[in-house]
């Protein structure tokens, strides 16, 4: 079987510093969001059983080159990597991931985290899977595979959906799926020899699609609480009452 | 001279520092009321490649070198000494084994060992000397085709775990110390109860008592009478260890005054806006950086290894301004925690006495400052 | 002038979405119901005009072509915009609904302002640490709307139902099984009160205080990720912050939490913030509104019988 994992190169998020309550970028090394994470694990999971080949596409900076190590010592067998260096939002990534992935031979199964780990606007997988004309499962807590029909858990607030759909499909996975195995020294290490390909974006489409959202402002919230102190359970349950939260009494 | 870490590199740390948060902080409490590492997290490391990071592949181990082996054990001990404390340990015995060892002794006491099965021990102390081969007491006495091996030594990691013990004894015949691979556990083998320390917990510290331990004669580390180059071997080779336990504990330190000094306020402003605080928090800084290059720079050396002289020499350096450092950084941060760096909620407080360790442990400041000057001065 | 399109298949999500596109535009707005008469009733008796689809053959579930069949109305309808809602099923459709349309598309939107003729959303970025303000530069839009971020739309008859054939397309999707999830189903995010338990409750026994405390607030009892993925004290749909619910009660006691921004993300937007901590230095402490130190192993009980 064939699985292509898209992941979304991030800024480490606990890396990241505020100052004058903007966010500072510079420095901060990449990773990919641990949701993308939880979608190579169900990948490498699938891998365990069924003889498969497990290929991670990203589009980014020409940091992926490094990050998408990081994917290899997970396990993925090889990666494929569109480079840009300018930001992206969801529309043009979907186009681009989909168009690397129309490069690749048969592959079967196209698996997302459900939101990147920096945005999280659980777009992309939806998108891809449009511009592909394939079938897609959302919010999967479960994989199970029945010859070539895949049966998922579908998570949704209130419920949960069993769905069954024949391959090739997209499928997107929450955080609930599995726990990330920690890769060890060893596959680290084997993850440098293992292939990596990389593509400018100007090379693998023809125009680049034009970015269709624009951000005015992106601030950490202003903090404005009153930060006042009680001495007392007597002092508290008062200023709760004060406050039109009395008790019952 | 290129100071950036690799990919690799930069991964195998996180992956200590990822494993150190999620599996073993949990636990640090545990560890420090049993003075036991449990056996979950002990599993958890092997399964990284922790116990054979620096063994070569052929052996069974990861093949990942001494620069990676300080950046994953530098996240493992600022999380907890003890664990750092085991796999230095035994990476010490099992190197002595890899260096002097013939290819049969490689082959048998490296494999299960580099996958943490077995965890290796190196023990010289005893209770009556600590570092002169001429005070030892333990003998072996040639029997046919064995040793027969008597003797107590002190202070012993690992001791209460089963794999190889490289243990120093004088040769009866020769007069000379010599290395002996002793399996531990073995007839005659027997420890104490682990010493209570003021800190390190999980880590032990532990008396050997050997009475009448067979060894057969293959079981020699080197020739008879190597045991002063072997054991001149393991006091350098064991700081690469030793630093990365204390540079760990710098880290943890330095991260702690941070964190207390963004947080904690002082009459409506956090105290890191006060200049004394800011001074602090420099000095640790300062502490923290030197430390560290000097911690990464030994490990390059044990995998760039031109001179030996040069090697000891350095890890002579470095462990006693690392070891210092540690415990002056750690003072440092309690004070900036003030009263609440007493209390042991505040992981500072075990921080402090985890850097008191450092100075006293396999060779104290003293005895390096000598060697260190003995070979600035020699000639 | 193009129109609205309105869909969930939440009735009361339906209603929030209204409120959400009077504020983007005075203009046309159209609900959309799929193979459900009884909420193409209930919205067109709040005074909506509702298209109402029943196709046998479309299983809303489907999400590809739950998107072809929006792609269906739009085109005929002539609109450029569709408003749904940012639960899971309505951020799923969004993406391929968009796609379909070329259009810009913005999740998870709290909240919208009109600058100059231009329609801005604003929304959490970068795990929860910030706060963006957006906007779609494409003609068509797809817009996810947060749940509970806007009021539903009160209004009173006038509306009008009218029928709308789709086709479908050929698939191998099957619903196999739909299962209400196991633990309790409680909304913590229609909560007005919320009591929410963190690491620094040591003893599972004192839960049974938080109980009392809760029942005297008549507040709904959440708690921060590790008391329910950890210690396993509740199910963890009772978790809030970024990997559980993000809350916008009226209260909000906390009890025994640290403050780190994946948990704070869950309740910053309420009115009021109480937090009982032992420790001064926490910072939870910094974003409340009252703060109590103590051991909330004393306090607890303490509190419980006071509201009482």
């Amino acid at each position: 079987m064939n699985i292509v994992v898209a992941m979304k190169q991030i800024p480490d998020l606990q890396q990241i510093r505020i100052r004058d309550r903007k966010p500072v970028l510079d420095d901060v090394p990449f990773t990919f969001g641990n949701i993308d994470k939880n979608a190579l694990e169900a990948a490498m999971q699938i891998k365990e059983k069924i003889d498969s080949q497990v290929i991670v596409v990203a589009v980014g900076s020409s940091e992926l080159e490094d990050t998408a190590k990081e994917a290899l010592a997970a396990g993925a067998d090889e990666a494929r990597l569109v480079i840009w260096e300018d930001g992206l939002e969801s529309s043009q990534s979907a186009r681009l991931i989909a168009a690397a992935i129309k490069q690749l031979d048969a592959i079967d199964l196209i698996m997302f985290g459900e939101g990147s780990g920096d945005n999280y606007s659980s777009q992309v997988g939806s998108r891809v899977a449009q511009i592909l004309e394939l079938p897609q499962v959302g919010y999967v807590s479960h994989i199970e595979f029945q010859g070539d029909v895949v049966r998922l858990t579908r998570s949704l607030e209130d419920c949960e959906q069993t769905v069954e759909v024949k391959l090739p499909a997209v499928v997107t996975v929450t955080s609930d799926i599995n726990v990330v195995r920690i890769p060890s020294v060893t596959q680290i290490l084997k993850a440098g020899r293992k292939p990596k390909e990389s593509i400018e974006a100007e090379d693998l489409v023809t125009v680049i699609p034009v970015p269709l959202i624009e951000t005015i402002s992106n601030l950490a919230p202003e903090m404005q609480r009153k930060q006042i102190v009680v001495k007392t359970v007597q002092e508290l349950v008062k200023v709760l009452a004060d406050e039109g939260f009395g008790g019952r009494g | 001279m290129d100071f950036t870490l690799t990919k690799e590199e930069l991964l195998i740390q996180k992956m200590a520092r990822d494993y150190a948060r999620q599996a073993i902080y949990p636990v640090v409490e545990k560890i420090e009321k049993d003075n036991r590492v449990p056996d979950e997290i002990l599993e958890g490391l092997a399964e990284l490649d922790m116990f054979g990071l620096v063994i070569p592949e052929e052996f069974g181990g990861a093949g990942a070198g001494y620069i990676s082996y300080v950046l994953a054990m530098e996240q493992i001990a600022r999380v907890a000494c003890g664990p750092a404390m085991i796999i230095s340990a035994h990476n010490l015995g099992l190197g002595a084994i890899a260096n002097f060892g013939t290819d049969e002794q490689r082959a048998q006491f490296m494999p299960k060992a580099a996958k943490g099965e077995h965890l290796a021990s190196f023990a010289f102390t005893e209770p009556g000397t600590g570092s002169d081969p001429k005070q030892l007491t333990t003998t072996a006495v040639r029997d046919g085709d064995h040793f027969v091996i008597n003797g107590t030594k002190r202070f012993i990691t690992n001791a209460g775990y089963k794999g190889p013990l490289v243990v120093f004894a004088v040769e009866a015949e020769s007069g000379q110390p010599t290395g002996f691979i002793v399996e531990k556990f073995c007839s005659g083998y027997t420890v104490s109860k682990p010493w209570d320390k003021l800190g390190w917990h999980g880590g032990d510290l532990v008396d050997i008592y050997l009475k009448d331990v067979k060894v057969p004669v293959e079981n020699v580390l080197g020739k008879i009478g190597d045991g002063y180059p072997i054991l001149q071997f393991g006091i350098a080779y064991g700081k690469i260890g030793m630093n990365s336990v204390a540079l760990g504990t710098t880290l943890a330190a330095y991260e702690e005054a941070v964190k207390y000094a963004k947080e904690k306020t002082h009459r409506g402003q956090p105290i890191a806006k006060f200049q004394a605080i800011q001074l602090q928090i420099a000095e640790i800084a300062g502490l923290y950086e030197s430390s560290r290059w000097l911690s990464y720079r030994l490990g390059w050396l044990a995998n760039n290894p031109k001179s030996y002289r040069d090697f000891a020499r350095e890890a002579a350096l470095s462990k006693f301004v690392v070891a210092r450092n540690a415990q002056e950084a750690a003072r440092i941060a309690l004070d900036v925690h003030g009263s609440y760096g007493l209390m042991q909620d505040y992981d500072i407080a075990r921080i402090y006495r985890d850097a008191a360790m450092g100075p006293q442990i396999e060779g104290v400041v003293h005895m390096q400052q000598i060697i260190l000057a003995g070979d600035i001065l020699k000639g | 002038m193009a129109g609205i399109l309105i869909y969930s298949e939440k009735t009361n999500l339906t209603l929030e979405l209204v409120s959400a596109a009077k504020q983007m535009t005075s203009g046309q707005l159209y609900a959309l119901a799929v193979n459900n008469d009884q909420q193409a009733e209930e919205l067109s008796s709040k005074g909506l005009d509702v298209y109402s689809i029943n196709n046998p053959g479309l299983l809303t579930a489907d999400v590809a072509n739950t998107a072809f069949a929006l792609k269906q109305v739009t085109d005929r309808l002539e609109l450029n915009t569709v408003l749904l809602s940012s639960d899971r099923r309505g951020k799923e459709l969004a993406g391929r609904v968009a796609e379909a349309m070329n259009a810009g598309c913005l999740t998870d939107v709290k909240g919208i302002t009109v600058e100059n003729g231009q329609v801005n959303f604003i929304r959490n970025a970068l795990g929860g640490a910030t706060v963006a303000t957006q906007t779609i530069k494409s003609p068509e839009r797809v817009i996810a709307v947060s749940p509970r971020a806007f009021a539903p739309e009160e209004g009173t008859g006038g509306g009008s139902i009218q029928t709308m054939e789709i086709s479908v397309l050929a698939t191998t999707f099957k619903l196999l099984e739909t299962r209400r999830k196991a633990g309790d189903t409680v909304d913590l995010q229609a909560a007005e009160r919320l009591v929410i338990v963190g690491q620094g409750v040591e003893n599972q026994g004192d839960l049974t205080t938080v109980d009392k405390v809760a029942k005297a607030l008549s507040a709904e009892t959440g708690c921060s990720k590790p008391v329910a993925s950890d210690k396993k004290w509740f199910s963890e749909d009772r978790i809030i912050g970024l990997s559980g619910k993000i809350c916008k009660p009226a209260l909000a006691l906390i009890l025994g939490v640290s403050g780190q921004v994946q948990f704070t993300v869950g309740v910053r937007e309420a009115q009021v913030i109480v937090s009982i901590n032992n420790d001064e230095n926490a910072f939870m402490n910094k974003i409340a509104d009252y703060v109590l130190i103590a051991d909330l192993h004393d306090a607890l009980p303490e509190l419980a019988k006071a509201l009482a």
